[in-house]
């Protein structure tokens, strides 16, 4: 099989993250970069992005077989095609961890856990519902009034003697809860690993609902905070659960992993699709 | 107003335009020009032109209008096309229509006949019933009955009885009409990049608010840019959106439904302008026959419309396979009865021929497309890569 260049690009309500793969039959991750939106126009980091992984390797537009978008990806301008955040997180998390059964994809705005096949199929799914109380940006934003930045949340966490656990069901009221403990003097340690129960708590409900099995890798922006990880192992092992839990240190790019690998899997078809009409 | 953009501007803003500004400047500047509104699906617009009228479709309010009384005169199981209007007539929108024509869609409707009726809105108010019975000497006259009763109606208000040159002349300019359209759907059947559904979508709804001489106009317009490249092609499926004939969708799950990854490459939304399929004979002594024969033979289909001899399933399945269409999307709006009721049968013929579809349901202000927005990704998404 040829090698050719696939780019994916998963625009999220945070941070863009476009990855560079050279596809073949057995594709390999050339190079990643994340960038936050803060309040630029996303097209235009989108673009910015785009142009400057080129550069760095000496690649046009027109070299790369497929760039494909996901997430919000009606915001990049440049593309071929477009593929479905589950779809692409389902491919990423299977690049990442072949033997993967179960992915929760932890985004900014929702927690969604998926049950795929041997070859990345997604088989079924289950999301938190319309409220922000399990999502990443409510993390974000609790992190913020504490005075902490997101990258040392993790380690904040895992600091936490006697957690104090938040609201599960909505986040005006767990901000409430999170502005009493504040009050009632309690430490930022106990407050944000509560908060990560809290999550954790919302994310088992979702695995038994999809009657989830193990191995269960990590994906999105929230993977990477390893504070969240520890508590939802800790849930699962009170719960007496014996899920296996991965993250990786690339699973923030497994939305952009998984649509630049589905846009090479798409580039063949089409071409075959081509070469019958021929 | 010339290029693409400017036009594509003007037809939003006219499309959504609640006083119909347009049609009513129109009519200001002869006393003999007369206004009649119409409801979906069809009406042979024909022989309001004929009568020196302007038929204006009202399509509901959409999202565009705060529904208060409306809802006091429908219960909470029918949907929301009809309270919109209501309340539009109420507001005073549709003041300076003469007349108002309610085609048999369903109960709803006949009974919005009636408010109106007791409202006193309009001069007339008619409810405008399709044959259901297809052979010429009973359906067919009963047909020609209902659009004699039409012109009475308008003479009525007028003094203008719709001449055999008079409609000779509308049925050739409505002939050019739907050419127009039908080419603008042909071009997007090969390169659905050129016009966007939505755009489309406003053209041919700004096309029933204004005359079908500037429509026709602005039609060669936009065909003339259309043929040529247009946009950049993108990698999506082909979708045909089957169910939206009566209340519109709100045009966000349009947008929706092609930002998923779907092309939609045709639909039924605005289903009246494309009513009738090919040409209605020309130049006749009896311009009604053909008119009648032309609704007779060459209807397209819709849930309102009971040609068993024609099953619906079967020319759904007909109109993927001519459009090389992927898919069907069933989009119907809640507690449409008609479009629900027909839905497994038309889901049935899809499965015997194997036409993967999805289906979901819509009010026209609904505001929240997320979840349509997933199933439609997710439907390109195992077509693009499973099919």
């Amino acid at each position: 099989m040829e090698n050719f260049y696939t780019m994916g690009i998963d625009v999220g309500s945070n941070f863009i993250k476009l990855v560079l793969v050279d596809y073949s039959d057995n594709p390999k991750l050339i190079d990643k970069h994340t960038e936050k939106i803060r309040k630029r126009d996303p097209s235009q980091v989108a673009e910015e992005m785009t142009q400057k992984m080129l550069s760095k390797h000496n690649l046009k537009y027109e070299d790369i077989a497929y760039f494909a978008s996901t997430g919000e990806g009606d915001l990049v301008k440049r593309k071929r095609g477009h593929f479905y955040g589950m779809t692409t997180h389902a491919k990423g998390a299977h690049f990442l961890y072949p033997n993967a059964i179960t992915v929760v994809d932890m985004g900014a705005l929702y927690v969604r856990a998926i049950k795929i096949s041997e070859d990345a199929r997604v088989y079924d799914y289950k999301m938190t519902g319309q409220c922000a109380s399990g999502s990443g940006q409510f993390v974000e934003n609790i992190s913020r009034y504490l005075g902490l930045s997101i990258e040392e949340v993790g380690d904040v966490s895992m600091q936490s003697q006697n957690p104090e656990i938040s609201s599960g069901i909505c986040a005006v009221l767990a901000e409430t809860d999170v502005i009493n403990m504040v009050s009632r003097g309690i430490s930022t340690p106990d407050i944000i690993k509560g908060i990560h129960i809290s999550i954790a708590n919302r994310i088992l409900k979702l695995l038994s609902s999809l009657k989830a099995e193990s191995p269960i890798v990590v994906t999105g922006g929230m993977a990477l905070n390893k504070g969240m990880i520890q508590a939802l192992e800790e849930q699962l092992e009170e719960m007496g659960k014996s899920y296996q839990i991965h993250s990786h240190p690339d699973a923030i790019y497994a939305g952009a992993i998984g649509a630049a690998l589905w846009g090479g899997f798409r580039h063949i078809k089409l071409k075959e699709k081509q070469a019958v009409v021929a | 107003m010339n290029s693409l953009e400017e036009i594509l501007s003007w037809c939003e803003k006219t499309a959504f335009d609640l006083e119909f500004t347009h049609a009513k400047q129109w009519k200001s500047k002869d006393e003999k020009r007369v206004i009649v509104g119409y409801l979906p699906i069809y009406v042979p617009r024909e022989i309001i032109h004929a009568a020196n009228g302007i038929a204006v479709g009202i399509m509901g309010t959409g999202d565009r209008k705060q529904i208060i009384k409306g809802d006091a005169y429908y219960q909470s199981y029918i949907c929301h096309l009809p309270r919109g209007i209501i309340e539009m007539a109420l507001d005073n929108n549709l003041n300076g229509f003469d007349g108002f024509l309610f085609p048999a869609i369903c109960d709803c409707v006949r009974n919005l006949s009636g408010m109106f009726k007791l409202s006193k809105k309009g001069k007339f108010q008619r409810y405008f019933d399709y044959a259901q019975n297809f052979d010429p000497f009973i359906g067919g006259t009963f047909y020609k009955h209902e659009m004699e009763k039409v012109i009475d109606d308008i003479y009525n208000v007028n003094g203008v009885k719709a001449s055999v040159d008079g409609l000779n002349k509308a049925i050739k300019l409505y002939n050019i009409n739907r050419r127009l359209i039908e080419e603008i759907y042909d071009i997007r059947q090969k390169y659905p990049w050129r016009l966007s559904a939505v755009e489309t979508y406003h053209i041919l709804r700004a096309g029933i608010c204004i005359t079908v001489e500037e429509h026709n106009e602005m039609l060669q317009k936009i065909l003339n840019v259309i043929r040529n490249e247009r946009g950049e092609a993108m990698d999506n499926i082909r979708v045909v959106v089957s169910g939206s004939f009566c209340e519109q969708p709100p045009v966000g799950l349009i947008k929706s439904i092609e930002m998923a990854g779907c092309y939609i490459v045709d639909d039924d939304f605005m289903l009246g302008s494309r009513w009738i399929q090919g040409d209605i004979e020309e130049d006749t002594n009896d311009p009604l026959e053909a008119i009648t024969k032309a609704y007779l033979n060459q209807s397209t289909f819709a849930s309102c419309y009971y040609d068993v001899g024609n099953p619906k399933g079967k020319r759904l399945v007909e109109l993927v396979k001519r459009r090389e269409a992927d898919g069907v999307i069933f989009s119907a709006a809640s507690f449409c009865d008609p479009a629900l009721l027909d839905r497994p049968e038309m889901q049935k013929e899809c499965d015997a021929a194997g036409v993967p579809h999805i289906n979901f349901q819509y009010h026209e202000n609904t505001g929240q497309f997320k979840v349509i927005k997933e199933q439609a990704g997710t439907f390109s998404d195992s077509i693009k890569l499973w099919a």
